[in-house]
């Protein structure tokens, strides 16, 4: 068997061996000096070019290699300084000025001309991620210090611009999705980037991996990178360090991702110790505390809910145009089935309407509008509003449902609820559903389709009803933007053409019944300052949501979970010890934890 | 001419029929993924189109089809549209063609869901994972396997009536349940072995007793999650053959004639060898195609998860790709096992070359 064994480990270390370190000891990575994170990388890498949309870890978590400009922190809706020291909202443009200490890892200063740069990019290209927040911005200026434009002409003085306004675009005046994307575009060095555009084009230098020590601004460089792992390693001089961080250098050597495969492999690895961190869903956390591993919180819900899994419902099709019959189905879900069945018990209890009635966004739900408006699990009330609006059921003699008719004696025809196949909670939140629908006599079936086809027909509205999550990141934007991706017709189009928000081509402006107050008060919300003014609007438009029910939200949900173990490192953020938002580092202002955590000494 | 060489006769005989198959395999490998109602970029989109309006997607959606060849481009580059303004799809013809004067240069385009990663990368990256679990399991398995199935046909008695049952209940067993049997015995339980990857995180591949020592450490499970159930599997097909082959006529004249035990074994083993050759060629062919089951089970990224998570996302031309990379092995495997038994088999050469 020893033979075997060494036979083995011969074919076995032929794997992989392309990629070398850059003159490691033969060790490798001491445990005591690396963290382990995982959740956000799943196959193998292949780009971390910074204006690729569909960049991967640690690229696509912000702020290891490439930093934005401000960060948001999910726990207090406050923005926080990273590239920029400061900003600030005026009438007619955010303003932000860029700290004086930022510099590039090749030690050029990080000037007014790179933020510009990154952002102008988008202008001309709306495809890139810079790409989107141009619907909303007109222009960005670059001022110097006593408030005078400057050119856009790089040069290498000491006394480059820092100060920058994004003007925003008259006809769509929206400083929240300007404020989203301050803390979500990627700031790139324009001495790489624009010589690179200019001598290979643009499509060229977005299919650049820049893979070997590309200029960054970040703490952590990119080291190595295989289909098992990425690994970063700790930058000395770090500009951070003396601006956040008294001068002291994050704690672990290396920040390393490695690839699984599911979600079970994960788990089992924080169970053993091999991993440190992860975003994933790990069932029932509560068993794994005595093994170390724990979550934000220790008792449920264990996480801080941000999203929200819902059901789109496309209001072309039938029966669902009536919203009647849309708000005999959200009477009719068991949501607290959802929550403890398909979720884990990780979401604390639904309540109806799309405001969340804790954390940030508790100043604007109404519990009295709920109750007087919103659809809670109550089955009687949905074979009730069935009735009241002409429906009429039967049954066969074992209380299974047989057809559903509409006033006019017409056969309501079977709604059909669409899910990736294979993704199991959701699978079981729209069994769950259907159950309830076909109880309170809502002809309903589920429909599991390939995650291939799903996407499209998602975007192109072919579907009655869809599992989706709209809007999920925390961002400065939430309420609104949620409201936006299921309610806004900004983009309205017809079914078979593909549109990326309000899927379910609900209130169509070309239709009898439009109602224009949607659309006004989308747009009006994010210029409002007034905080009294802002809550009777989000009031406003949670109610006619209610009434209307062109969605129906199915349960909360973190937008990424959050699970440690502390069998190596200690002294990460948790709900009892909030120093940081339940990110892991890497992940935006998770980050900061690399600082504060320390090892545990092992024996 | 050929008559009288039956072997070459029947050698290229067969390499006929594999060179047919191996081109009607193609054609339905470039076809078949590509035939669905599944479009790549969608995932792609899904990905990327958060808080996008309409003009943007529609724009990154464009760069996307043209980058990846799946619209119609005119002289200028420019991507051809209908009345409507959609772009036009690539149709197929073209595509398969360009397809085949590529793969016949080596290159096997490029991976959608991966870009801008190559299919011959993304295969060189997974191979090594999946011959490492794979070849040692089969030749080991294989060998040890048809020893004991031998040898429990020859002995009977006890060690017959204990190996059997044994060798039935491994060869029936599903590999998904002996895998997750192991890890959750073992690695969760116990926590003796580690549960998932190839080699400890901290490591890099590289000649030094630390990787090697891990990486034998790592592969215990995942090799005897397989390795058990190809023992068993080839022994029960090894017993019933050699105790079929101990009933035949020749054996029965052999003995007859007083011809020596130790002879007669011989010929027994060598003609009930036949068969399982030819399963073993089949199994080093379909190799290849990645042990799915323990590369899921122990997070192994070989071939069977670059080729599930191409079909998942649509990505053609990786699944076409690695189907190319099986049909070629796998008929390779069968030719060459063809070739191998025309030159044990008698009866072969006598069937091809007329003789009575």
């Amino acid at each position: 068997m020893s033979a075997l064994a060494l036979l083995t480990a011969l074919l076995a270390s032929g794997v992989g061996a392309c990629k070398r370190p850059n003159g490691d000891d033969d060790a490798g990575l001491p445990r005591s000096e690396t963290l382990y994170v995982a959740g956000r990388q799943w196959g193998e890498p292949t780009t971390f070019n910074p204006i690729q949309s569909s960049v991967q870890w640690p690229v696509n978590t912000i702020n290891l290699m490439y930093e934005t400009l401000l960060l948001y922190n999910p726990l207090t809706g406050q923005m926080q300084p990273l590239l920029a020291e400061s900003f600030a909202q005026h009438e007619d443009n955010v303003e932000v000025t860029v700290n004086p200490n930022a510099r590039w890892s090749d030690g050029k200063p990080l000037t007014g001309w790179d933020v510009k740069f990154s952002f102008d990019l988008g202008d001309k290209n709306r495809g890139l991620p810079m790409g989107p927040v141009w619907q909303y911005i007109s222009a960005v200026r670059l001022l110097d210090a006593a408030g005078n434009e400057v050119a856009d002409t790089p040069t290498d003085t000491p006394d480059y611009p820092r100060r920058l306004q994004f003007m925003l675009a008259k006809d769509a005046v929206n400083p929240l999705v300007v404020l989203d994307s301050l803390q979500d575009v990627r700031i790139i060095p324009r001495h790489v980037f624009e010589p690179m555009i200019q001598k290979i084009g643009l499509e060229a230098t977005t299919n650049e991996k820049f893979d070997k020590a590309p200029v960054i601004s970040g703490p952590y460089q990119l080291k190595q990178y295989s289909s098992e792992k990425i690994v970063t390693e700790r930058r000395p001089d770090y500009w951070g360090n003396k601006v956040f961080h008294d001068g002291k250098q994050a704690v672990p050597r290396y920040v390393v991702h490695p690839i699984y495969k599911g979600n079970d492999h994960f788990s089992i690895a924080l169970r053993q110790g091999t991993l440190d961190m992860s975003s994933t869903f790990v069932p029932r956390i509560w068993r794994k505390a005595e093994k170390g591993v724990h979550a934000w919180l220790d008792k449920p819900p264990y996480f801080t809910p941000t999203a929200m899994p819902m059901l789109l419902i496309n209001v072309k099709h039938g029966a669902l145009a009536d919203a009647a019959y849309r708000r005999a189905m959200a009477f009719s879900i068991n949501y607290t089935d959802i929550r403890e069945l398909a979720g884990s018990n990780y979401s604390e209890p639904l309540q109806p309407g799309l405001i969340m009635p804790f954390g940030l966004e508790a100043p604007f739900f109404s519990a009295e509008d709920a109750k007087q408006y919103g659809a809670t699990h109550d089955l009687a009330r949905a074979k009730q509003t069935l009735a009241e609006a002409g429906y009429k059921s039967t049954f066969n003699e074992k209380g299974d449902l047989v057809e559903t008719r509409d006033k006019n004696g017409q056969r309501v025809p079977t709604v059909y609820i669409k899910s990736p196949t294979g993704w199991s909670d959701w699978e079981a939140i729209v069994k769950i559903a259907v159950r309830g629908m076909r109880e309170a006599g809502i002809d309903a079936r589920e429909r599991f389709v390939d995650g291939g086809v799903f996407w499209n027909e998602l975007f192109k509205g072919d579907f009655d009803m869809i599992m989706n999550t709209p809007a999920s990141p925390p961002s400065p934007s939430k309420p609104w933007s949620r409201f936006e991706a299921v309610m806004t017709t900004r983009d309205f189009a017809p079914e078979g053409e593909k549109v990326y928000k309000n899927m379910g081509r609900f209130n169509d402006p070309k239709a009898p019944g439009y109602i224009a107050r949607i659309d006004q008060l989308l747009g009006k919300i994010p210029t409002i300052t007034d905080a009294a003014e802002r809550a009777a609007a989000y009031r406003e438009l949670n109610v006619i949501y209610m009434q209307q029910q062109p969605t129906i939200p199915l349960m909360y949900r973190p937008d990424q979970f959050y699970e440690f173990s502390t069998r190596h490192w200690t002294g990460f953020a948790t709900g009892q010890n909030p120093y940081l938002p339940p990110q892991i580092p890497g992940e935006r202002l998770g980050t900061g934890m690399l600082w504060s955590i320390k090892p545990v000494p092992q024996d | 001419m050929l008559k009288n060489h039956p072997v070459i006769k029947h050698i290229l005989g067969r390499a006929g029929w594999y060179l047919l198959t191996f081109l009607v395999a193609v054609t339905i490998n470039f076809f078949l993924p590509r035939m669905g109602k599944a479009n790549p970029v969608d995932s792609i989109m899904a990905k990327v189109s958060a808080g996008m309006d309409t003009k943007s997607a529609n724009a990154v959606e464009e760069k996307y089809l043209k980058e990846f060849g799946l619209v119609e481009i005119d002289a200028q580059g420019k991507i051809k549209r209908g009345h409507d303004g959609k772009p036009i799809k690539a149709s197929l013809a073209p595509q398969f063609i360009n397809y085949v004067s590529m793969s016949l240069r080596g290159d096997l385009g490029g991976s959608i869901a991966q870009h801008p990663k190559r299919v011959g990368e993304l295969i060189k990256a997974a191979l090594p994972w999946t011959v490492a679990l794979q070849l040692p399991t089969i030749v080991f398995g294989w060998l040890i396997g048809n020893i004991l199935g031998a040898l429990a046909a020859y002995k009977r008695g006890v060690f017959d009536r204990v190996f059997y049952p044994g060798a039935l209940l491994m060869s029936a067993i599903p590999a998904f349940c002996f895998g997750m049997l192991l890890v959750y015995v073992f690695a969760i339980k116990k926590e003796w072995f580690p549960a998932v990857g190839g080699y400890d995180n901290g490591l890099t591949p590289e000649l030094t007793f630390n990787f090697l020592s891990s990486a034998a450490y790592y592969y215990l499970l995942p090799f005897l999650s397989v390795f058990l159930l190809v023992v068993g599997g080839q022994a029960i097909g090894m017993r019933s053959m050699c105790i079929y082959a101990l009933g035949t006529d020749y054996v029965k004249y052999a003995k007859l004639l007083g011809v020596k035990e130790n002879k007669i074994l011989f010929y027994m083993f060598r003609n009930a060898m036949l068969p399982q050759l030819t399963g073993l060629a089949v199994s080093l062919g379909t190799m290849v195609g990645g042990a799915l089951i323990a590369e899921i089970i122990f997070s192994y990224p070989g071939l069977g998860m670059t080729i599930l998570g191409a079909i998942q996302s649509s990505d053609y031309p990786v699944i076409t790709g690695c189907c190319l990379l099986i049909t070629t092995t796998v008929l390779v495997a069968n030719f060459s096992a063809d070739v191998l038994i025309g030159l044990l088999d008698p009866r072969i050469r006598a069937a091809q070359g007329g003789s009575k």
